[in-house]
């Protein structure tokens, strides 16, 4: 008689139940335990993959990192309020902590913590700090252009003599955070004629790397971008960078917007402590020195943490003076979804 | 004893009765076929016998035990016991012959008493007993329904119904299977119904035969009163051929288009007389009888059938044996042999 | 089940009232929208006239002439259906940054889609009964005039069922064209989550995307027509008398291999001098066990619990025929013409407002693949339903069994392949998911299609390659599936040519 179909079930139920089981574990985390702290993680995944490793050892602590964007973090906490899973934000940009504080949901940190951070780069009330800065740049392909040839203001790409000649990347959280900046600095009226200037002159890219790559190739004559694309990979190999060069507006323009990376504690963690204990090392020198030694080259805050000197002085960059708290990031997705680059 | 007493039962789909109050009565160990022609509501009944179906009312009751029926929970299919071949056998692909057969056995006799039981079904339908392994598409359509029926019969059950089991079959096949089922069942001494639109087949294997039309029962006997005392002129013309024709009847005598006839119970006045083709004689030899021209011969070796045009205009068949037979143009006369059925009330066809 | 499909539908729905008509409109009625219409409209057209050409000319080149080789073509052909969108992209665009835009998204779709239209026409082709050709051929026709008026018409479920599979799979497509820098509705969103997370915009998005799918749905439905046709029978006894290709013969070698070598040997060349010559190559054998063990988990979860849900909508809509049953049914078909990016969304939403201890679990995402995938499971378990007939359980019950053993005994060994099928399909669309487990992941759970993902959106290709190539690996097993065309699953696509 024919056993096989029996079997065959028994089979199936067999695998059913192990897959359910495995689904369980892992939902529950429950073979690897609860972490001891949760990073919802916007700055690049590369660089906290290096460092929390540092973190965990010297603390002890178990950390679990999430990685997303700026803004998509942002407004994911703000979505999760009070049932928010994570205890600290670091962002890549402040607009995103912006959004989060108006939201209410940072809670005040301890004055230890920023004590090693200039004032000029933590918001008044102390509800997150700075811990990493870029400055905006230029970059331009040595081939086609000098650095004579490169515009006085970042305001000037919106020229037609630019047309079809400059690469950005519009969807990135980098340039959102510029044109924030702008907006602060230069008013809704200017922004809106910039941004309707760039989405008809710009070559619209997926992200920094490739407006880098696009400018090295040739492609494009000039694009923008942060500073740290391009050191990165002189650092590395070069391939990309060899046939470009960096132009710095300075001069306070918007142009020379140093965007600062935030890192904050939600008010509804319950690993207060933890965090607070994650931020202080964050701020604090070795971590900070760490990160300049990286292949990050982002400007570390702490004055006691010197970066590669290859990379351009902080004290030369010039930017304008901008408010860390102030940067409005909703306004700017409204003003870039109705120029059409979103 | 009756095995199986349906009551009055009604079963309707949308506005249509489906099943209108049937009433029928099967004997123990009686092989009963339901006879109609498709639509009749044949196979509603036997899906409301199987439980697959609820009547609206009307009861049904397995010996003394009501399974459905007015202010009666109605029993599931599964505890009725009843065995239930379909149309093409329907016998599970993904099992073999013999896991088929113990199919319906109780776990603990699926075993080895399962193996002896599923010999015992071979050996009662016919078929080798190395047929155990087999698997259904390795079977011809007759040894399907034989595995069917084997199937069926192995839990014991208190009736077998079978709808159409044989429909598919080719007409050689269709015998010899129908045949070896009827004494399989007569072996074990089961009940069965079965449904069929082929009146050789409900002839021919039935020990009662009930026939149905538009959801009614018109008529429930034993086959031969069927052929030969039809409830109505449509039951005459649907069970067997039949010659039906207008008459006047005076006692036991009437006249018709065939001339003067014998009937088989006394009428008087308007009547529709029904004729057996094989009571119409064909006279090649001599002039007596009513006259009239062979319009068309079907000849079967054993006998043949034969279209007559009446000289007055009627068209009648006759059927005759013998080695001689008209062709086509041919002169003959016609005489009804033997007694002839009068219905008063019945309308023509 | 049904009703959890309904939820991302219910949320962009809710979400437009929310909006209000006039924002509505101004968010709709944007030169933005304008272009991406116009790109995601031209790039489907393109695509599946593209896929239909080629899939029927290389099924017809394979089945019915005397190509040389022709079995070893068949497995070559159906290979890229192993080779995740997104990784022949990644292939193609890290060779040469110039393969973007529309040319470059074109080019990669059309090699990465075309085995969807194949497949089924391949097994529709192999299960025509010679005997209609031989017929038309004795009536005088030429064999190429019995193609055209004979063997073409019966064709056309299998490629229209293909065709809109390929237009529904272009519409959620997102790595792909993301990478190919070509902005579609589908990336659009994406960029728009990426800036606002839960945005008016991206959900007006969305819903323009949900009625694109929908006329393609319609047109398919009244291209078919009311036609029926003639149920073919399950394999044929005899094939056809293969077409001598004569002096075309070697040419058409060369053709066929030229698909072959462009749709499967530029992506493995590009991937191995990736995986050899790559800077930021790296073999991190922790994080790469890691994400292949929660892929390959998560999948069987998803493929389960899937396959699982499928059943009773298969059950109502085969068994109990009728107007809810057919809602229902269709209605995890309307779930499925969003992007994962919304489900994801989707279900974020409502979990945190409505269950909050579920959002971030394994449990959800589970739930998102099975709201995404449904519809594969659906018609594969529904083509196995429909081959075990419910006189099958009239037996069994005559035969003493209840309405549960009848169904352990009789349908679901009888569905047993189908459910297999159904399941391999679910796995496969799962592991090379990207946006919804993106959203919706546990803390610290990443997959090969997510580590694939971040590498090589920072153009770290080296770094990509190790995780591109496990999910090529991780994707043989069900290909090779269906790869069988009597399988459940490409019976489906022949007989419902509903999308997958």
């Amino acid at each position: 008689m024919t056993t096989s179909p029996r079997r065959s079930a028994t089979r199936v139920s067999v695998a059913l139940a192990s897959t359910l089981l495995t689904a369980s574990t892992l939902s529950g985390c429950g073979v690897f335990g609860s972490p001891d702290l949760v990073i919802y993680n916007a700055q690049h995944e590369q660089l906290l993959d290096e460092l929390v490793p540092l973190f965990e050892e010297e603390s002890g602590l178990d950390v679990e990192l999430r990685h997303g964007k700026d803004l998509e973090m942002a407004n994911q906490i703000t979505e999760e309020g009070e049932d928010s899973p994570a205890d600290v934000f670091l962002t890549e940009n402040s607009p995103a902590m912006t959004i989060v504080d108006n939201a209410g949901l940072f809670t005040e940190l301890p004055e230890a913590v920023t004590a090693t951070i200039p004032d000029d780069y933590v918001p008044a009330d102390r509800t997150w700090t700075g811990f990493l800065a870029r400055s905006t740049v230029a970059m331009y392909n040595t081939d086609t252009m000098t650095e004579a040839d490169m515009p006085a203001s970042i305001l000037d790409f919106a020229d037609p003599e630019w047309e079809g000649r400059v690469a950005f990347s519009p969807t990135g959280a980098d340039f959102q955070a510029i044109v924030s900046a702008v907006l602060e600095l230069e008013g809704e009226e200017a922004t809106r004629t910039w941004l309707e200037g760039l989405e008809a002159n710009g070559v619209i890219v997926q992200n920094n790397l490739v407006v880098m790559q696009s400018v090295d190739s040739g492609e494009v004559d000039a694009g923008i971008a942060y500073h740290y694309y391009w050191y990165r990979d002189r650092e590395e190999n070069g391939t990309d960078s060899d046939t470009s060069a960096l132009h710095f507006f300075g001069d306070q323009d918007p142009g020379a917007f140093l965007s600062i990376s935030g890192a904050g504690i939600l008010a509804s963690s319950e690993k207060q402590a933890e965090a607070e204990e994650f931020l202080t090392w964050l701020t604090g020198t070795e971590a900070q020195q760490a990160m300049a030694e990286s292949y990050a080259l982002e400007y570390p805050l702490n004055p006691d943490a010197s970066l590669n000197p290859e990379v351009k002085p902080f004290g030369e960059l010039e930017p304008p003076q901008v408010d860390v708290s102030s940067l409005n990031g909703p306004q700017v997705t409204d003003l870039m979804t109705e120029a059409g680059l979103l | 004893m009756s095995s199986l007493t349906i009551t009055g039962v009604t079963r309707s789909f949308g506005s249509t009765r489906a099943v209108d109050d049937v009433t029928l009565e099967v004997p123990h160990g009686s092989f009963t076929t339901v006879l109609g022609p498709s639509g009749c509501g044949k196979t509603t009944l036997l899906r409301l016998i199987a439980g697959f179906l609820v009547p609206e009312s009307g009861t049904i009751a397995f010996g003394s035990t009501v399974v459905a029926g007015d202010g009666v929970r109605p029993m599931p299919p599964q505890t009725r016991r009843v065995g239930y071949v379909p149309q093409e056998g329907a016998l599970f692909p993904h099992l073999d012959v013999a896991a088929n057969i113990a199919f319906g056995l109780p776990r603990d006799e699926r075993g080895t008493t399962g193996e002896d039981r599923v010999a015992e079904m071979l050996d009662l339908v016919e078929l080798p007993r190395d047929f155990r392994d087999r698997r259904p598409d390795e079977l011809s359509g007759g040894q399907q329904q034989r595995v069917a029926l084997a199937r069926s019969l192995a839990p014991a059950p208190a009736v077998v119904l079978l709808d159409e089991p044989f429909s598919s079959l080719d007409a050689g096949l269709r015998g010899s299977t129908a045949r070896a089922v009827r004494r399989a069942l007569q072996a074990t001494n089961t009940t069965a119904l079965l449904v069929t639109h082929d009146q050789n087949e409900a002839l021919s294997l039935a020990d009662q035969v009930a026939v149905m039309r538009g959801g009614r029962l018109v008529q429930s006997a034993p086959p031969s009163e069927v052929y030969l005392s039809p409830s109505d002129p449509q039951v005459a013309e649907f069970v067997g051929r039949a010659v039906v024709l207008p008459g006047t009847a005076r006692g036991t005598r009437a006249t018709c288009a065939l001339g003067e006839v014998v009937l088989t119970a006394p009428a008087e006045g308007d009547v529709a007389l029904m004729v057996r083709p094989e009571q119409v004689f064909v006279d090649l030899a001599h002039a007596e009888g009513v006259r009239g021209t062979v319009e068309e011969v079907s000849y079967y070796g054993h006998d043949c059938a034969v279209q007559v045009r009446l000289d007055e205009g009627t068209s009648v068949l006759a059927r005759m044996a013998g080695v001689r037979h008209p062709v086509a143009g041919d002169p003959v006369h016609l005489r009804v042999t033997g007694l002839v059925r009068a219905y008063t009330s019945a309308g023509l066809p | 089940m049904a009703l959890l499909a309904l939820v991302p539908l219910a949320y962009v729905a809710s979400y437009v009232v929310i909006i209000g008509p006039v924002d509505l409109w101004q968010l709709v009625a944007r030169p933005r929208i304008a272009e991406l219409l116009r790109n995601t409209v031209t790039l489907a057209v393109a695509c599946m006239a593209a896929t239909a050409v080629l899939g029927v000319a290389l099924a017809v080149l394979v089945e019915r002439t005397d190509l040389p080789g022709r079995r070893l073509w068949h497995g070559l052909l159906v290979a890229p259906l192993a080779v995740p969108a997104f990784v022949n992209g990644y292939a193609w665009v890290s060779l040469d940054r110039s393969i973007n835009g529309f040319g470059g998204a074109f080019l990669v779709v059309t090699l990465s889609y075309y085995p969807l239209v194949y497949l089924p026409v391949v097994a529709m082709l192999r299960r025509l009964d010679p005997a209609l050709e031989e017929s038309a051929w004795s009536l005088g026709h030429s064999r190429t005039r019995t193609f055209r008026t004979v063997v073409l018409p019966q064709l056309r479920p299998a490629l229209l069922g293909g065709a809109l599979l390929v237009g529904l799979h272009l519409l959620a497509e997102f790595g792909a064209l993301s990478l190919l820098r070509f902005p579609t509705f589908t990336t659009a969103i994406y960029d728009q989550y990426g800036s606002t997370f839960n945005g008016a915009a991206a959900t007006a998005m969305a819903g323009v995307l949900v009625l694109l799918c929908l006329v393609l749905l319609l047109a398919e439905l009244r291209l078919r027509g009311d036609r029926r046709y003639a149920r073919v029978g399950r394999g044929a006894a005899r094939s056809a008398v293969p077409l001598a290709l004569g002096t075309w013969r070697w040419p058409l070698v060369a053709t066929v291999g030229a698909v072959v070598v462009l749709a499967i040997g530029v992506p493995a060349f590009s991937l191995v001098r990736w995986l050899l010559v790559g800077t930021s190559t790296e073999f991190p054998l922790g994080e790469l066990a890691q994400a292949l063990v929660s892929t390959v988990v998560l999948a069987l979860a998803g493929a389960v619990a899937t396959t699982l849900a499928a059943i009773p909508v298969v059950w109502l809509a085969v068994r109990h025929r009728g107007w809810a049953s057919t809602v229902i049914e269709r209605s995890t078909y309307v779930a499925n013409a969003l992007p994962g990016i919304v489900v994801g969304l989707a279900l974020v939403v409502a979990s945190l407002r409505l269950v909050p201890v579920v959002y971030q679990t394994a449990g959800l995402l589970v739930a998102a693949y099975a709201i995404l995938f449904l519809p594969r499971a659906v018609v594969t378990v529904r083509a196995g339903l429909e081959q075990a007939p419910v006189v099958l359980d009239d037996v069994a019950h005559g035969l003493g069994l209840g309405p549960l053993a009848t169904a352990r005994r009789v349908t679901l060994p009888l569905i047993a392949p189908s459910l297999g099928a159904g399941a391999a399909l679910v796995f496969l669309a799962i592991s090379t998911e990207l946006t919804a487990t993106l959203m919706l992941s546990p803390i610290g759970t990443s997959t090969l299609a997510t580590e694939f993902w971040s590498a090589s959106s920072e153009l770290r290709y080296g770094a990509a390659a190790p995780y591109a190539l496990l999910l090529v690996l991780v994707s043989i097993p069900a290909t090779v599936l269906l790869m069988r065309t009597d399988s459940p699953a490409t019976t489906a696509a022949v007989e419902e040519r509903v999308p997958a």
